[in-house]
């Protein structure tokens, strides 16, 4: 095979719908070059519980993704939330070898996390650099944004006179 | 109407015989980035990393390129590769980047299976890559559904508590860190449990209890760490539910994996024991708890009081409005609350804690006082607050 065609590509897309004032679909889709394969999830608000689940494997290479219909059930009640990785994970895990169902279904929650950043991001002020102290004060009401990636470690501008965690160089 | 949308897109070729070349995509609704990663065939070790920011949201999300680099040398397929790639490109760098990288590295594992595929084939010219991979041949896939809503469960009889606190001189308190995380019983924690008891006996603590994720402490062992420190410790348990982590107390049961919270009940009822539902309002990362709406009256219709015992409403890990937010519910809800540092590190211990009105010395004690309710949760060291403002402030 020439050097400049592709072995293999993916094309994962994740999109998140208003259904009504009180439910999101978010739907995840991948089409490689071995799966075909659409994850959706309902999720009922303000609770963010999910209240249906689905999955559907077109093509797969993995005998365990043609048989999800039970692990994907188990997701039904679980609230996205902080630590659900840990509950996706645990639950389809021990229901299915399909990981590609586990990571779909993450993406389907992270979506909808992500469309609530972009609402509070669409709440800021138009074109207006956002100054430093907003940053700085976001961090100190919201301790868990502390050194939880590059734009939030010390020596950042965000950071800027924010007490680091006591033995923090025991890390 | 579409509210978020992201597309990844990733495409792997081969450099040259030894190396697969990757590029990946990631375009959503807040940020655009991409990725050009080097992967060897032979053992799937990642040779270099190159990223590239378009589109984000602080001024300092740049910073995060050259903590890319840390992910260079891990081999795809090695022990907790996921993990280390979350911890060390997610973490130091950008969690999306590190999501990015995921997909990168899972595509390079697909395109090696293709590669193999094709060497099989030389020998065996018919062999489809079903068959490769399934040595036989597939069913046909079936669409998959599930949808149901989940059936209420009647209200479980709640134990009777008595709200009040009995404070008074004659009275003796006893305060204990009632949620607290060692190393390396908890693989999240840094903290040696030698460490931690010292740190909580200097800072006046009278006890810690010792709630491992899914971790049951040998009696004997905790006696003997009780002996040696001259301090008192008591055993716990934080365990992962369908409906989150709820701290354990008197079951000796070790529980793995992720158990239904209507099980854990019924096991914790067999037992005698008391569920406290940790840190129930824990929030996102930018987005709140109340984000979406939610109201301390809704909340409190969650099916997941009515399994819990008491609720853990001062938490060292969540914010404080989300604190505040769980105190809220509880008290209407009737529900006892404790507090706990959910200490991952020995500096950690004691921000919050619960004080019990009576003598706690045994976890006999510690069962009685939470089934009676005569504890409150306290502010114990609120200067060990990440971000709490120094006193000039």
């Amino acid at each position: 095979m020439p050097p400049n065609v592709t072995r293999f590509s993916r094309n994962r897309c994740t999109a998140v719908e208003v259904i009504d004032e009180n439910t999101l679909r978010s739907t995840c889709r991948l089409q490689d070059t071995l799966t075909d394969a659409k994850v959706e999830i309902l999720v009922r608000l303000p609770d963010l519980e999910i209240a249906a689940a689905t999955a559907e494997f077109l093509r797969t290479p993995e005998k365990a993704c043609l048989r999800t219909a039970e692990a994907i059930g188990k997701m039904i009640g679980v609230r996205i939330g902080a630590g659900m990785l840990k509950i996706i994970k645990g639950l389809i895990g021990d229901a299915t070898d399909c990981k590609q169902l586990a990571f779909m279904v993450e993406e389907c929650c992270h979506g909808v996390i992500l469309s609530m950043t972009k609402d509070q991001l669409n709440a800021a002020p138009p074109g207006a650099d956002v100054p430093p102290e907003v940053y700085i004060e976001m961090v100190r009401k919201n301790i868990r944004l502390y050194n939880r990636c590059a734009a939030f470690a010390p020596g950042s501008s965000m950071v800027e006179g924010i007490e680091p965690p006591q033995n923090e160089g025991d890390r | 109407m579409l509210k978020f949308a992201r597309n990844k897109l990733v495409d792997v070729s081969q450099k040259d015989m030894e190396t697969l070349s990757v590029h990946g995509v990631l375009d959503d609704d807040i940020y655009s980035i991409d990725l050009d990663v080097l992967i060897r065939i032979a053992d799937l070790e990642i040779l270099s990393i190159d990223g590239r920011w378009h589109r984000w949201t602080t001024p300092e999300c740049p910073r995060a390129i050259p903590f890319l680099q840390g992910a260079v040398g891990f081999r795809i397929g090695e022990e907790g590769f996921g993990q280390k790639v979350h911890k060390v490109v997610g973490r130091k760098a950008c969690r999306h980047f590190a999501n990015l990288l995921l997909e990168c590295c899972h595509s390079a594992t697909e395109a090696v299976r293709i590669l193999e595929w094709e060497k099989s084939k030389e020998a065996n010219p018919n062999l489809e890559f079903p068959e490769f991979r399934l040595e036989g041949t597939p069913e046909p896939a079936m669409p998959q559904t599930a949808a149901a809503l989940p059936t209420p469960e009647p209200p479980r009889r709640r134990i009777q508590h008595v709200r009040k606190a009995k404070r008074g001189a004659s009275i003796a308190r006893t305060t204990i860190d009632l949620h607290v995380h060692t190393s390396p019983a908890s693989p999240c924690s840094s903290a040696p449990v030698d460490s931690l008891i010292e740190e909580a006996k200097r800072i006046g603590l009278d006890g810690i209890c010792l709630t491992d994720h899914n971790y049951v402490w040998d009696r004997d062992r905790v006696e003997e760490l009780r002996q040696r420190h001259g301090f008192l410790i008591l055993r716990g348990n934080e365990i992962t539910t369908n409906q989150g982590d709820i701290l354990v107390f008197g079951l000796e049961k070790n529980i793995q994996g992720i158990v239904d919270l209507k099980d854990l009940r019924r096991e914790v009822d067999e037992a005698g024991g008391f569920m406290i539902v940790a840190h129930p309002f824990r929030g996102f990362l930018v987005v709140g708890v109340d984000q979406a709406g939610l109201t301390p009256e809704k909340a409190m219709a969650r099916p997941l009081f009515r399994y819990v015992d008491a609720v853990e409403v001062l938490n060292g890990k969540v914010t404080e409005s989300e604190n505040d937010f769980a105190s809220r519910v509880t008290e209407g809800l009737g529900l006892p609350a404790t507090g706990g540092s959910d200490a991952h590190e020995v500096g950690e211990v004691g921000l919050y804690a619960t004080e019990f009105y009576g003598t706690i010395e045994s976890e006999e004690d510690l069962l009685n006082a939470l089934k009676n309710g005569d504890f409150s949760p306290v502010v114990f060291q609120k200067a060990k607050q990440i971000g709490a403002r120094p006193p000039s402030a």
